[in-house]
């Protein structure tokens, strides 16, 4: 086989090996041998493969996935996966026998439904977004509306998540305080 | 005299000779910067100190807890016999009749450490007792920890961002809860070493100095020889080591520190006997030697790199050593775990990756209150508004990408993910959290007070440079300026408010929650008066007093450490738990019939048997609240104990439709013994703690099973008895 065609061959198949020629120094004959034994009897297809390249992902892509996974976490998702608590407790009337939803698992502090746990989780996230969104207010290159927006719901945000969450640990430790 | 007395002090100021003193003491912006910093330093290192000294005044000077009493009889060994006596010591005291080699199966910095302090004392010419000293080492190492937390909050960020640092940390509950004075454990010198290593390995990272390097290498051996923990930064240095080769960060100051760190760091580890030669032997360690051998490779291809100068060539040269160095790293690793040499995570450490795994294999971990995983009251109860700083401040630290904000990320995540494992670890995670939060607030408040005092310096540069402006940014600066000023200076006081409110919040969180012994009781009495209850104490000291020299005790191990350490008598087992089986025949006594479990402490040669009952008062956390685990740990190892022989319709029951075989088991029977004759007197509620002590004179020549019991028992009754009827 003509020497042209073979080394052709040869980067098809291995993808993304780089063109130079790697026959011109080399002295290993069983490299020779290699290069144009099999080539007698099999021709290699014509394929468009590329080896998938690795990009790193951006800083705030990765920020995203981070805010996320601290969700899980301080929403207590491990807490649900060993105890397996139920979504949420139920008490019963005593009077009317009706049975009544109970959202905040009383008398611990480490114990929890699965929804208390969510809502608190989300009220801390929601805190961190408000401090995050004040910072991106102050960045220069934004039209005025889009920055006192951000001010805004940042402000809110965080005045929100601060009451909610002391209104559930006030509800969750009937002591707290006092 | 009207003119003479009009020569007052304010004449005295004005007069030239203090203007000019006056002047020689006005100090320059940056001394004054200096004299700030320096002044609130040391209050917040007065303050971690003094914050955590509640019980020691409500109570008093005293050890806490179940493991610091080992410690301190530890130490008490080590200042009475001295140092190789320490390193050699065999106790028979516990674990009977197996003993405990206490030199090769401790951690010995805190002891040690607390030595150390005790004699630079007594070289001083202090008469101290070395119980003070272990009372107050925890806190004394909390406020080096701000001073710690500073320098690194400074390397990461600004001195700003090191000095919100030290203020949280130093009142911060995660933190204070195991660091109360009284808390003589491990911990509350480990958390000290490890933010020590942290910060000079990055402070190291940042400068390639090698003096940083060893520093590192040093701190690192404090921690091996304080906590068990250090597995934790021997696998987060080579991970971070690892995201900064993936993401581009190689550089030489990154290869001098890790090999300087971890080279010198295992060779320090090894001379700590409980440790030995895990560094190159247990699965736990391997990474950081694959991370070693992967810069080792790194350092090749650079320098292969430098000499070829051909891009294409060196390309593939790089692909073919990669695949090489990772296929042989994985082939080694086979190898070395298949051949046994290099031994599996150990049981404690894999539960922290697979959670479920201790709850279905391993009950003596999974039964410790500790271990339990965390609820969202637990991370809100330890860290108030440090919650949403955490997520703001890695943002910031995003925004900002350097090889110590990689880090300080890499350190909160990991460690905010186990501490959702186990309630005990959110210990691990505080400084992380602190230190991102205390990033989070310094750059917020910087942004704030930019724009209050943007005003002047708008006004100058617009006046300067006149029409060159624009329209968009600087017109609307000057339009909405006083606006954005007083908004400024609203979110200035709001921020204020919130660091108040957490200071207040950790202030009544350390005094309710972390402050309370637990071997002395407080509740309120009829009259809303404080009562105290020394029961335990008391116990104690009964044995020591009233019990042969030689007798041996048995309890659940949860009182073990305290029985020697206050009482003086040996224990079968204690809270160490390094032998399941024989914590398991602990736990097949307690749960069989009274004639099996006379056989089993025969063979034990026990003489006294001690059980804590709470029934009458409703303390919960007596051995009837823990019997279960003792039948699942005894069920585990001897088949014949079933746990569901103890329950009813699978529910746990101790009235009188309970189970016959929990009515009749010797844990129960000692527990209620003569528990009729206690309710024939009658009291106001709430009442006080009973502790039953039995001791069973136990005659050699006897062959019966019921043995003629000479059953002491004696009842501690503080107050008035609530009885149930």
């Amino acid at each position: 086989m003509p020497p042209k065609s073979e080394t052709h061959a040869a980067s098809a198949t291995t993808g993304g090996t780089t063109q130079f020629d790697p026959s011109s120094n080399s002295i290993d004959p069983i490299f020779h041998i290699l290069k144009v034994l099999p080539f007698f009897f099999l021709r290699p297809p014509r394929l468009r493969l590329k080896l998938p390249t690795f990009t790193l992902p951006s800083a705030m892509t990765v920020y995203s996935l981070i805010l996320l996974t601290y969700f899980m976490v301080v929403s207590g998702i491990v807490y649900d996966v060993i105890v397996e608590p139920p979504g949420i407790g139920s008490t019963q009337d005593r009077f009317t026998g009706a049975v009544r939803p109970v959202v905040f698992l009383p008398g611990r502090v480490n114990g929890q439904y699965i929804i208390e746990g969510l809502s608190s989780g989300f009220m801390f996230v929601l805190g961190g977004v408000g401090i995050v969104l004040l910072d991106l207010a102050l960045d220069k290159n934004r039209a005025k509306s889009v920055k006192v927006s951000f001010a805004s719901a940042g402000v809110a945000f965080v005045v929100i998540s601060y009451v909610m969450s002391m209104l559930f640990v006030r509800i969750k430790i009937p002591g707290y305080l006092r | 005299m009207v003119a003479k007395t009009e020569k007052s002090a304010v004449d005295l100021l004005k007069s030239p000779g203090m203007t000019s003193l006056f002047k020689s003491l006005k100090l320059k912006t940056k001394q004054q910067e200096l004299l700030i910093r320096v002044t609130i330093l040391f209050l917040v290192y007065v303050l971690a100190f003094i914050t955590r000294l509640f019980s020691v005044l409500r109570y008093e000077s005293m050890i806490h807890e179940f493991d610091p009493y080992f410690n301190y009889r530890v130490t008490q060994f080590l200042t009475q016999k001295g140092f190789y006596e320490f390193w050699n010591w065999f106790d028979s005291e516990s674990w009977y009749p197996l003993g405990r080699i206490v030199g090769g199966t401790l951690f010995p910095g805190l002891m040690v450490t607390a030595y150390l302090i005790y004699r630079t004392l007594q070289f001083l010419r202090f008469a101290i007792h070395i119980r003070e000293v272990c009372v107050l080492t925890a806190p004394f190492f909390a406020s080096n920890t701000t001073l710690v937390a500073y320098f690194f909050g400074k390397e990461l960020w600004d001195s700003g961002a090191g000095l919100v640092a030290a203020v949280l940390i130093a009142i911060c509950p995660g933190y204070i809860s195991r660091s109360v004075a009284g808390s003589y454990d491990n911990e509350g010198v480990a958390i000290f070493a490890l933010l020590l290593t942290f910060y000079l390995f990055v402070k190291a990272v940042n400068t390639g100095s090698l003096a940083f390097a060893l520093a590192s290498a040093f701190g690192y051996f404090y921690m091996v020889s304080a906590w068990g923990g250090y597995v934790f930064i021997i696998n987060l240095i080579p991970l971070y080591v690892m995201v900064l080769l993936i993401t581009g960060r190689y550089s030489m100051r990154l290869y001098v520190a890790y090999n300087c760190t971890y080279i010198l760091g295992m060779l320090l580890a090894m001379q700590i006997r409980f440790v030995g030669f895990q560094h190159v032997q247990s699965g736990e360690h391997m990474a950081a030697m694959g991370v070693f051998f992967l810069m080792q490779v790194f350092y090749f291809l650079d320098w292969v790199k430098h000499l070829l100068n051909d891009p294409k060539l060196f390309h593939t040269f790089l692909r073919i050593t990669v695949t090489c160095a990772v296929g042989l790293g994985a082939i080694a690793l086979g190898v070395g775990t298949a051949s046994g040499y290099i031994s599996p995570w150990t049981g404690r450490f894999y539960s922290l990756l697979d959670p479920t795994y201790a709850k279905d294999h391993i009950p003596i971990i999974a039964s410790v209150s500790e271990h339990q995983p965390t609820a969202w009251s637990s991370f809100m109860f330890d860290f108030h508004i440090l919650l949403f700083l955490f997520p703001a401040g890695l943002y910031f630290c995003f925004k900002r990408l350097s090889d110590a904000t990689i880090f300080i990320v890499m350190y909160g995540l990991t460690s905010m993910y186990f501490a959702g494992v186990m309630v005990r670890l959110i210990l691990v995670a505080t400084p992380a959290v602190c230190l991102i939060s205390a990033i989070a607030v310094s750059a917020t408040i910087k942004n704030l007070t930019q724009l209050v005092r943007a005003k002047s310096k708008a006004s100058h540069s617009a006046s300067g440079k006149g029409t060159i402006s624009k329209a968009s940014s600087k017109g609307s600066l000057d339009q909405s300026l006083p606006f954005q000023r007083n908004g400024a200076i609203a979110l200035l006081l709001g921020a204020f408010f919130l660091l108040s409110r957490y200071a207040i919040h950790c202030t009544w969180v350390t005094s309710e929650a972390y402050s309370s012994p637990s071997i002395v009781l407080a509740a309120r009495g009829a009259h809303g008066n404080r009562v105290i209850f020394d029961d335990y104490r008391e116990a104690y000291f009964w044995l020591r007093q009233n019990t042969p020299p030689d007798a041996k005790v048995m309890s659940w191990w949860d009182y073990g450490y305290q029985i020697t350490a206050m009482g003086n008598r040996t224990v079968i087992v204690d809270n160490n738990t390094w032998n399941n089986t024989h914590i398991a025949t602990v736990g097949r006594a307690m749960s069989s019939y009274e004639d099996e479990a006379y056989d089993i402490m025969r063979s034990l040669d026990v003489d006294y048997v001690l059980v804590v009952f709470g029934g009458v008062t409703g303390y919960s956390s007596d051995d009837i609240n823990k019997f279960l685990w003792m039948v699942r740990i005894g069920g585990g190892v001897f088949p014949v104990i079933k746990e569901p022989d103890y329950l009813v319709n699978g529910e746990y029951r101790v009235d009188k439709g309970a189970a016959p075989k929990m009515l009749n088991c010797l844990m129960y029977k000692l527990s209620y013994y003569r528990f009729g004759e206690v309710t024939t007197e009658y009291g106001k509620p709430p009442g006080s703690q009973i502790l039953y002590l039995l001791g069973m004179g136990l005659s050699p020549a006897s062959t019966s099973a019921y043995i003629s019991m000479v059953v002491v028992k004696l009842i501690f009754i503080k107050n008035q008895i609530w009885t149930k009827s």
